[in-house]
């Protein structure tokens, strides 16, 4: 797992790069850092390898995922702008290097072969969280966002130690295979109870991590809270690990047992469908909204792991990338226009102050419009397809009334993401050209038409998934 | 070797010994010491001068830091302590793997050297 120990080291080396370094050539290096990796991700391509004393597995399914985490890492950093000029309180360096630091989390929780690199990936993932959610030191918000993410958060891990704990007891592994290998040589009834309550432990420490309801509530405050980039950076990076992880355990390792947790997950997805859904039609703050679209997005992926169809996997990181893309460049218009009105209006992250955005700003207009039409499932869009193959899944499995709550609730989110896009174009306000940097235009630009690519020839990527 | 929960009785002798000597004594000061309070001898004790201020006053970050330096580098030293036993065992790939540990370690003291954690005049 080569990017994982160069993504280790790259984050030192940043950390020290801040001493002389200016915040505009650190996040330069740190794009740098980043593409490397994904170049050395890609060169396993089309092997298989073990590592780390065969604890984690890299195959093409892993590599597909590393690739689109470590892509919204990219997107992130683009997007950061080398964290604005204030240069007393806050630490580009440190950022960047625990940005890096928590995409080896993820990159771990992605190829896991063993429990314990689940748990250890999931940690330096979730306590990276926790440091960029406090890290805007003076805000009252982010310090509050800190806290409670941390504490339910490790809450959280407590469930899906003791999970892991109880699966253990029961299968005697806590390598995969030797899970599986157990569980094929063990008769199901003489296989102890504390299983099946592994199992759900487990997938409640996971579900927590990619915000299902009603593990949610930590959500919104947190993605409030904490600061846009490092939202945008949760709301990309955490889910799309926090999925891969969750259709590893579900899916893959105890596949078999479906019919012990599958009443649970759909409970889960439906109210999770119905909850987010609701929530965010509610919402007076755009960032408020794009949090509750998040939950309700973590639904409709946990539609396709419920389904277990061959295809769950590829729908999987076509829907994460498909959100990844939206998530990102619509938390990044809000991000530079609530920078824009801050000062200007009581609530510089509402919607109102949205208004009147394309009269002098088209691009940024067009952008958001883009990725909200994405992550509403409009035609000729990713996220259309996204919903079109979990929903196929979902067919193939005869599974008819959770399609009927997750299409009424895609009809909801319309009418939340077209809030959006009616402030931005028809509501009048006063908005003067906001100026943005080169890369965060290309980053910008390259990720809607990627959107838009991908909305037009979802072939072009499922033919390598 | 197997054990019979009988042979666990001296644990619980000695759990129940410890409890009792604390109920015994609370009880005894209770009964047997005298009461006599003043307004001076209920006060928050301090150092025999009067108390001044709220406790909750901010102190100032540094003892913070340097309280976690010695927590993080103490805890990790605790680590060369297995090496040291196993070290023929382990022989060069402990030896290498330790050398990347002590790496990581030294390259973080010298971080926070650098970012004047340890400079208290400031």
């Amino acid at each position: 797992m080569t990017p994982v120990i160069a993504l280790s080291l790259f984050g030192i080396i940043n950390l020290f790069l801040g001493f002389t370094f200016k915040r505009q050539s650190l996040q330069v290096v740190t794009l740098l850092f980043i593409i490397c990796s994904m170049a050395l991700t890609a060169m396993d391509w089309n092997h298989e390898y073990l590592w780390f004393g065969d604890m984690m597995k890299t195959n093409n399914l892993s590599i597909n995922f590393s690739l689109i985490i470590q892509l919204a890492g990219l997107l992130v950093v683009a997007f950061s702008n080398g964290f604005g000029k204030d240069e007393v309180y806050t630490q580009p360096a440190e950022y960047y290097a625990i940005l890096l630091f928590s995409l080896v989390g993820a990159l771990l929780m992605v190829s896991f072969q063993n429990l314990i690199m689940l748990f250890v990936g999931l940690e330096i993932l979730s306590v990276a969280m926790y440091v960029l959610t406090g890290s805007d030191k003076r805000n009252l918000r982010s310090n509050e966002a800190a806290l409670k993410y941390f504490l339910m958060g490790s809450f959280a891990t407590g469930f899906l130690l003791f999970g892991i704990a109880l699966v253990y007891g029961s299968t005697r592994s806590l390598y995969i295979s030797g899970i599986l290998y157990n569980l094929s040589h063990t008769a199901p009834e003489s296989l102890p109870s504390f299983l099946y309550a592994g199992i759900i432990l487990m997938g409640i420490g996971l579900l927590f991590k990619i915000s299902a309801a009603p593990f949610h509530f930590w959500t919104p405050d947190v993605y409030e809270g904490a600061p846009t980039i490092f939202t945008m950076f949760m709301s990309t990076v955490v889910k799309t690990a926090g999925f891969a992880a969750i259709y590893h355990i579900l899916d893959v390792t105890f596949g078999g047992f479906q019919k012990n947790w599958i009443i649970t997950v759909y409970f889960i997805t439906i109210i999770t469908l119905i909850l987010g859904n609701i929530s965010a039609a509610y919402q007076q703050s755009a960032k408020r909204m794009l949090a509750f679209s998040s939950i309700s997005h973590a639904g409709y992926m946990l539609l396709t792991v419920c389904a277990n169809q061959p295809s769950t996997s590829s729908n999987i990181l076509y829907y994460s990338l498909a959100y990844t893309l939206a998530t990102a460049v619509s938390f990044a218009v809000l991000m530079v226009v609530a920078e824009y009105q801050t000062g200007r209006t009581e609530k510089p992250e509402n919607f109102d102050a949205l208004n009147g955005l394309a009269k002098n700003n088209p691009s940024l207009a067009f952008a958001f419009t883009v990725a909200l039409l994405s992550l509403a499932g409009i035609p000729l869009t990713a996220g259309f397809w996204g919903k079109f193959f979990v929903f196929t899944d979902m067919f193939n499995k005869n599974l008819t009334y959770p399609i009927i709550i997750a299409v009424l609730m895609s009809a909801v989110g319309i009418y939340y993401y077209f809030k959006g896009i009616i402030s931005v174009y028809f509501n009048s306000g006063e908005i003067e050209k906001i100026e943005t940097s080169f890369l965060f235009k290309i980053a910008l630009w390259s990720a809607c038409i990627g959107t838009l690519v991908l909305g037009i020839y979802p072939t072009l990527l499922k033919s390598i998934f | 070797m197997n054990y019979q929960p009988s042979d666990f009785l001296p644990i619980f002798v000695q759990l129940a010994a410890a409890m009792g000597f604390i109920v015994f004594t609370m009880i005894v000061t209770h009964i047997l010491g005298p009461r006599r309070s003043t307004k001076l001898k209920d006060e928050a004790f301090e150092c025999g001068i009067e108390s001044q201020g709220d406790a909750r006053t901010p102190i100032s970050i540094k003892y913070f830091l340097v309280a976690i330096l010695f927590v993080l580098f103490d805890i990790e030293i605790v680590f060369m302590y297995p090496w040291a036993v196993n070290f023929k065992q382990l022989s060069w790939t402990g030896f290498w793997e330790m050398a990347v540990f002590m790496g990581l370690l030294l390259a973080g003291f010298v971080y926070v050297i650098k970012k004047g954690i340890l400079k208290w005049e400031k």
